[in-house]
């Protein structure tokens, strides 16, 4: 094949030692950017982009590449230890990454999401250099109709979220749909439930509700139980036991897949593959219970539909130029001022450059695994900080990064008030995970509604001439429909079938 | 930014010592440039490279500060409410603002004199294009499409009420047509749709997708402006396809809050014109595909009112359609 | 607990209704079909029944005697704990707009460190202000974050 001498030649420049040190410094460079809550991917990579100016092109390609995959798992960091989502796509390996931390396996957890990571990155990259063109093209057919109709079966995933209280969570996904009409609406281009405040024009800054929600709720619940240490458990274990391994070797299975099919959709986002993942797991799992308490496969399924998203995600970007995600987009503009034009032409034009690239995504999946294992330990000691210290640096951190994304000041006192939103719906029960999910599928959903309404002239038939987007459609409401009014009938062996 | 600091450090103190034109007491500190859109962008990219060449001639370090959301607003509206005493500048993106301005639902608290525009970098200008294997060969074919079968034919913008929306109004006006609008949020969701054939064309900007047309990815319709672009040399322009009212373009310059006094304004002026007609920054422009306009002084107060003017009267339209 | 799932599940019921007015506010309709408002309406018309079947279900729930005492407001020793966080971070943040983010934050972490229960005075002090002069240096400086410097731009 063609493209096997290719990525062959472009192994041999990967490999070189200067590039082999941009991908290191990458790597270690965009972690630490990561675990600083609330800055994110987009921002940390668009802080370090001056960086690379000094760099020949292939260097700072490669490194701005590991600057993102490295913020991607210094999110995770957070996640586990601290309840804190490092960035928007963390939030799911909060709800089970961080109770492992609560039960002492911090360092499964963290392993297991290294693990994961590279998997999910290794086989997406491998996907990617087998089909990339074709895929991409076939991407492009998925539009504003298909997007609504993938964004209805995502909420139609809820229910798999819902656990015992079914009412309840319906309940929290509509509050949630209902906060993510805030902003300018897209069918007139008007502000809506914003109140004449500014800052709402462009929605409910999802950051700082995220870390209000799932950060700061975490410091009340611990300030009021007089914790000494944010976590009082033991550390157990460095990593991942053999039989963790074997538990999560499904997730990451089906994970990888969610997460690179996903991934080759422009526009996506990363939150999106890593919560559908998550609920496909719990509907999959002969124990669903368990999630939500500190189920590994949970942390295993998000972390690796996380890589192998921001892994696909190139495709989009390097076969088409089109960026599919808003870090994405800062990589892509990284990318021109390097003065490399990402496009169909990236391929023929600059042939070289591109499979060097595409090796160093391996080397860089490799380099992260390398990295972070033997560090989980050293994060881990992190835990060991007396809460006093440990609560102030977090809510220093968590002000600079609510603050950061918009020189905002108001975004900080939403982190505060969604603090204590967090704080009481923890103490009642009332799950926030699909609060979160609508927030993040809302506005999307009705935007891409309005796109295929003016696609089509106002005409709702646009849906039945187009097969994919009527099955995503019908068929996710046809499942809850069933679940719903007989929940009891899809798994009638559950309670003997427990391991 | 540990480089450009000792860059920025170097050259204010070169400047200090050789031109002592900066004997009136300003600037005597760094001075910010307010961006109202987010790091990474083309505005904020166009703005760092203008803020660093600037700050040679200016003589002090001029420190780029990103406040996007609300399509710009919240970035204006920061620019208008700060002290007028020329440590606070901005970049006034047009049309962006006149609309923001002309949309009585967004509540602006500025107004088209909450700013005085010193001068102008960049005009980038519309461009109509479809997919590179398009059917339709010439504006005249997609024009004719359209009316054809009026109201069947769908363009697409980067937003509502975008610079690319006013033009598509512009285009219905002048050749009597009617397209199908679609709204789209930025460039990278028009190439998906266009590309992706759900949408016929797509009313963008050159500095955008001048690179694809130039591959032959895209075909290039028309330039909306009164020249063709130096970058599309082989695309025509409308003015010359016989439609001179379809004169649409972004552009992009440097403003102060209302207040800031005239003299001031002058060593502003003069700073960012040399700044905008050295041959580096020409070079850097020419590399994205984004031509320079400089205008200054008289011109760009001029062209401030103009546009303001022309956003009204398509804005009052798309509004109607709302 | 129940008490409170009560309140929260009537708060929930609250803003539905309050959504609900506010989209009749907006069109329902529009030229291409769903108007602003059609989400928006729908959306709190099913958020007002879920939210009165949660209650009706809530409140036939037999109380259970085993569950004890728990409150949902901060209660006992640690309230103070809790209180001081909310408190201090809404102050923090207002006196970030005027005296800007490094002495906001000198205060801040002191107080809070504090609150929590350390009391060795130089420890005390060290951190605040690593965790104030020092951070902010850290993000301006290095990584171009601007942080707030209020009215005295400082």
């Amino acid at each position: 094949m063609e493209a096997l001498t290719h990525l062959l030649h472009g192994f041999a420049a990967a490999l070189s030692l200067n590039n082999l040190l941009f991908a290191f410094a990458g790597c270690m460079l965009g972690t630490l950017i990561g675990v600083l809550p609330g800055l994110g991917p987009a921002a940390g990579t668009a802080i370090l982009i001056p960086l690379t100016f000094s760099l020949d092109a292939t260097g700072a390609i490669i490194m701005l590449c590991a600057i993102y995959y490295g913020a991607m798992y210094g999110g995770t960091i957070t996640s586990v230890l601290i309840n804190v989502p490092g960035e928007a796509a963390s939030v799911v390996t909060c709800i089970d990454g961080h109770q492992m931390a609560r039960q002492g396996r911090a360092g499964s957890a963290l392993g297991i999401a290294a693990i994961g990571s590279f998997v999910g990155g290794t086989l997406a990259t491998v996907a990617l250099v087998a089909v990339a063109m074709p895929l991409a093209s076939l991407a492009l057919k998925f539009g504003p109709a298909e997007f609504f109709a993938l964004m209805v079966a995502g909420l139609c995933l809820v229910v798999g979220l819902a656990g015992s209280n079914m009412l309840a969570a319906l309940l929290m996904t509509v509050i949630g749909l209902l906060l993510a009409m805030i902003g300018i609406d897209p069918v007139r281009g008007a502000p809506r439930f914003t109140f004449g405040a500014e800052e709402l024009y462009d929605g409910i800054g999802f950051v700082p509700v995220v870390m209000g929600l799932f950060g700061i709720a975490e410091l009340l619940l611990a300030a009021e139980k007089r914790q000494t240490h944010m976590i009082s458990a033991e550390l157990k274990t460095w990593l991942p036991t053999r039989q963790e391994c074997r538990q999560s070797a499904g997730a990451i299975g089906r994970g990888t897949v969610v997460g690179f099919v996903l991934g080759l959709i422009p526009g996506v986002g990363a939150i999106v593959p890593t919560f559908m993942a998550y609920v496909l797991e719990k509907r999959v799992s002969k124990t669903p219970e368990r999630f939500g308490k500190g189920a590994i496969e949970g942390v295993a399924t998000a972390e690796t539909a996380n890589n192998a998203y921001a892994n696909a995600a190139m495709v989009p970007l390097l076969a088409l130029g089109i960026p599919s995600s808003p870090t994405i987009a800062v990589l892509m503009g990284a990318f021109i001022i390097n003065g490399i034009t990402p496009g169909p032409f990236l391929f023929t034009e600059q042939p070289a450059l591109v499979w060097t690239v595409i090796a160093s995504f391996f080397i860089g999946n490799l380099l992260l695994l390398i990295l972070n294992l033997p560090l989980v330990g050293l994060w881990a000691k992190l835990l060991k900080v007396p809460f006093s210290y440990m609560c102030t640096g977090i809510l220093i951190f968590c002000i600079i990064g609510a603050y950061g994304l918009k020189q905002s000041l108001f975004d900080v006192w939403m982190m505060l008030g969604f603090g204590i939103l967090g704080y009481l719906l923890r103490k009642l029960d009332f799950p926030i995970a699909p609060a979160i999910l609508a927030l993040i599928l809302g506005p999307m959903m009705e935007k891409s509604l309005r796109t295929t309404l003016e696609i089509s002239g106002g005409s709702f038939a646009i849906f039945l001439d187009r097969p994919l987007a009527l099955a995503m459609l019908v068929v996710p409401v046809i499942v809850i429909g069933v679940l719903i009014f007989k929940p009891r009938s899809l798994s009638p062996l559950r309670e003997s079938d427990v391991e | 930014m540990l480089i450009r600091r000792r860059t920025l450090l170097t050259a204010s103190a070169a400047a200090t010592i050789a031109s002592p034109a900066l004997a009136q007491n300003y600037p005597r500190k760094a001075v910010q440039l307010i961006v109202a859109f987010p790091a990474g962008g083309s505005t904020d990219v166009g703005a760092r490279i203008l803020a660093a060449a600037a700050e040679k001639d200016l003589g002090q370090p001029i420190t780029v500060v990103n406040k996007g959301g609300a399509g710009g607003q919240l970035g204006f509206t920061e620019i208008a409410r700060a002290r007028p005493d020329g440590y606070t500048l901005g970049f006034l993106n047009l049309p962006g603002l006149n609309t923001i301005i002309l949309d009585p639902e967004r509540k602006a608290a500025f107004n088209i004199d909450s700013f005085i525009p010193i001068v102008n970098q960049v005009l980038d200008p519309g461009l109509i294009w479809v997919k590179g294997d398009s059917p339709y060969k010439t504006l005249a074919d997609l024009i004719d499409a359209a009316k054809k079968a009026p109201g069947k034919i769908s363009a697409c913008t980067t937003g509502i009420l975008s610079d690319d929306h006013l033009a598509i109004l512009m285009v219905q006006e002048a050749a009597k047509c009617e397209f199908r609008i679609v709204h789209f949020d930025g460039g990278a969701q028009q190439l998906t749709g266009v590309m992706g054939g759900h949408v016929d064309c797509a009313f963008d900007n050159v500095g955008s997708v001048f690179k694809r047309v130039q591959s032959g990815e895209v075909r290039g319709l028309a330039v909306t402006d009164v020249e063709r672009s130096k970058f599309l040399p082989n695309v025509p322009c409308t003015k010359e396809l016989g439609m001179a009212t379809v004169i649409s373009s972004s552009t992009r310059g440097v403003g102060a809050p209302k207040g800031t006094p005239a003299d001031v304004i002058k060593v502003v002026e003069t700073a960012f014109l040399k700044a905008i007609e050295s041959p580096e920054m020409k070079q850097k422009m020419d590399a994205v595909g984004l031509a320079l306009k400089p205008m200054a002084g008289a011109t760009y107060a001029k062209y401030y009112a103009d546009t303001q003017a022309l956003a009204k009267k398509y804005t009052e339209w798309a509004l109607k359609q709302r | 607990m129940r008490q409170g799932r009560l309140i929260a599940t009537g708060a929930m019921l609250a803003f539905c209704l309050f959504a609900l007015w506010q989209s009749l506010l907006l069109s329902l309709t529009d030229r291409l079909g769903p108007g602003p408002g059609f989400f928006p309406f729908w959306l709190a018309l099913i958020g007002i029944v879920l939210a009165v079947a949660l209650l009706i279900t809530t409140a036939r729930e037999p109380r259970d005697p085993s569950e004890g005492e728990i409150h949902i407001l901060p209660h006992g020793p640690g309230a103070l704990r809790w209180l001081a966080i909310v408190a201090l971070l809404a102050a923090a943040t207002v006196a970030m707009a005027v005296v800007g983010f490094r002495i906001s934050m000198l205060v801040f972490n002191a107080a809070l460190v504090i609150a929590l229960g350390e009391r060795r005075w130089w420890a005390i002090a060290l951190f605040a202000v690593l965790g104030s002069f020092g951070v902010y240096y850290v993000f301006t400086t290095w990584l171009d974050v601007l942080l707030p410097t209020g009215w005295l731009e400082f």
